[in-house]
């Protein structure tokens, strides 16, 4: 069958080469990626903790929040008293607003921080398997192949660093409002509706943010060429 | 018998621009390789050898002249065709092995055949049978790290073979092998053009490898000096083996 091809003309060739014919199954890339991340454990430990810090700070702020509106318009008088006693029954719409807007830009800064955190991280982990990327790319791994590797990556990083967090910072809203008002004015509904409302966001979001981050890193990657597999150096 | 050309240069010139100078690496490089042939390149660092190797394999693109792979002029391919090209016609041997680490043998093996839209039962088989040619049939879920650099390099001549390639490119295979190793490898290599009739190409220093080339192809300042046939590089088999019995790290 080689042979045969060996005879046929150029055109026949070409012919051939119909798009499509050069793949990587999604369940092969899950795989590579997931052994990769098992791998470098230690690299990936950075990009997993700031993505779950700032994803913490956003599920308690959220959380916080969202008890507190629950607690608000609670008709419990012991309630109300404890809120007033922490200072937190206070429903001045000014100041309020005020505070959500310092947070707001608290948890932007923060994002910023770690997206440029994960872009490095990602960066030299690219560098560092130029000749991986290289011998890939020898063995006909097209652009995009190596593009998603990378993205994929980051994106299992984001999602278990989100998750973590997300525990974390929803974990640490609960623990300080039950201090301050008390554990058993928190009534399930109110934990499960707040839960409910903040994990979906806050590791939808970590991943996103993990995705955007290897973004650059990811095309720096794919622009590698082939060449690079035969350095010997270093 | 007829030979058929299975790669070609047609006065094949590479020009790189370093500040303002123009360095030529290559000037005007003609040369035909035939099906099923055993060729080394050699020459020194910085001769060129490496820039031709590169063209041959369809790494790097001429600034004039054409290289034909398989009738194929590959300055016309585009990314697309060129990873075709990589992945189906070509086998690459690199001197420092280059395996996926986080891969086992036959993971490493069978990749190229992913690529090349194999399902992976038939690649995993097909993966294993070239393991066993190559004499690591038990050693299949082995990862790199566990192996010797000959078993390494083994491993990284089946998935050179995984898509059948007309042409196996090894750049120094032996080059981080000791001599016994290398000797093996070379072995296998010779074989293997025995046994399915493909086409091996490899830039070395490595005088061994000169004995089992059908050709050798000396380059120096971007131009080929001389082509010999091994019968001719017979009759300097005396100086052949002082050379070999010199210290194996010794570049000429």
């Amino acid at each position: 069958m080689r042979r045969a091809r060996a005879d046929m003309a150029p055109s026949a060739i070409f012919g051939e080469m119909g798009r499509g014919r050069l793949s990587l199954p999604w369940g092969r890339t899950v795989e590579m990626c997931w052994r990769s991340v098992k791998n470098r454990r230690g690299r990936f430990l950075l990009v997993f903790a700031s993505i779950a810090v700032v994803v913490a700070l956003f599920v308690s702020t959220l959380s916080h929040h969202g008890m507190l509106r629950d607690l608000r318009a609670s008709d419990d008088v012991r309630i109300q008293a404890a809120l007033e006693h922490a200072g937190a029954a206070s429903n001045d719409p000014q100041s309020e607003a005020r505070q959500s807007e310092r947070m707001m830009l608290l948890l932007v800064l923060s994002g910023l921080l770690c997206f440029v955190g994960v872009t490095n991280t990602v960066f030299m982990s690219v560098t560092e398997r130029y000749r991986e990327i290289g011998t890939l790319k020898c063995l006909g791994a097209l652009n995009s192949f190596v593009v998603r590797l990378f993205l994929l990556e980051s994106a299992f990083i984001g999602i278990m660093g989100s998750a973590a967090g997300m525990a974390a910072g929803f974990g640490l809203a609960y623990v300080q409002m039950g201090l301050t008002v008390g554990f058993a004015a928190i009534s399930l509904g109110t934990v499960v509706k707040v839960f409910c409302l903040a994990a979906p966001l806050a590791v939808a979001g970590g991943t996103c943010l993990a995705l955007a981050a290897a973004v650059y890193p990811a095309m720096a990657a794919a622009r590698m060429k082939p060449v690079d597999a035969m350095r010997v150096e270093a | 018998m007829p030979e058929q050309a299975i790669v070609h240069t047609q006065d094949v010139r590479k020009t790189y621009l370093m500040g303002n100078e123009e360095v030529h690496a290559l000037c005007g490089i003609s040369a035909t390789i035939h099906k099923g042939e055993y060729v080394s390149i050699m020459g020194p660092s910085g001769s060129g050898k490496s820039t031709f190797f590169n063209m041959i394999g369809g790494l790097d693109k001429p600034t004039s002249g054409e290289v034909y792979i398989d009738e194929v002029d590959i300055s016309q391919l585009g990314i697309y065709e060129l990873a075709w090209l990589r992945c189906r016609k070509i086998g690459y041997i690199f001197q420092t092995f280059n395996l996926i680490p986080v891969m086992n043998a036959l993971e490493n093996v069978s990749l190229p055949m992913v690529f090349a839209g194999l399902d992976s039962d038939q690649a995993r088989e097909k993966a294993a049978g070239l393991l066993h040619k190559v004499g690591l049939g038990d050693r299949l879920t082995h990862r790199p790290v566990e192996l010797s650099g000959g078993q390494q390099q083994r491993i990284a001549i089946a998935r050179a073979l995984a898509n059948d390639p007309a042409i196996i490119l090894a750049d120094e295979p032996t080059g981080n092998l000791d001599l016994k190793t290398g000797q093996l490898i070379i072995e296998l290599l010779l074989s293997l053009k025995e046994e399915r009739g493909v086409t091996i190409i490899t830039a070395t220093h490595d005088h061994k490898m000169l004995a089992a080339s059908d050709r050798v192809i000396w380059i120096s300042d971007g131009r080929i000096t001389r082509i010999q046939k091994r019968e001719e590089l017979d009759i300097r088999v005396g100086s052949i083996d002082e050379a070999t019995s010199a210290p194996p790290s010794s570049s000429p």
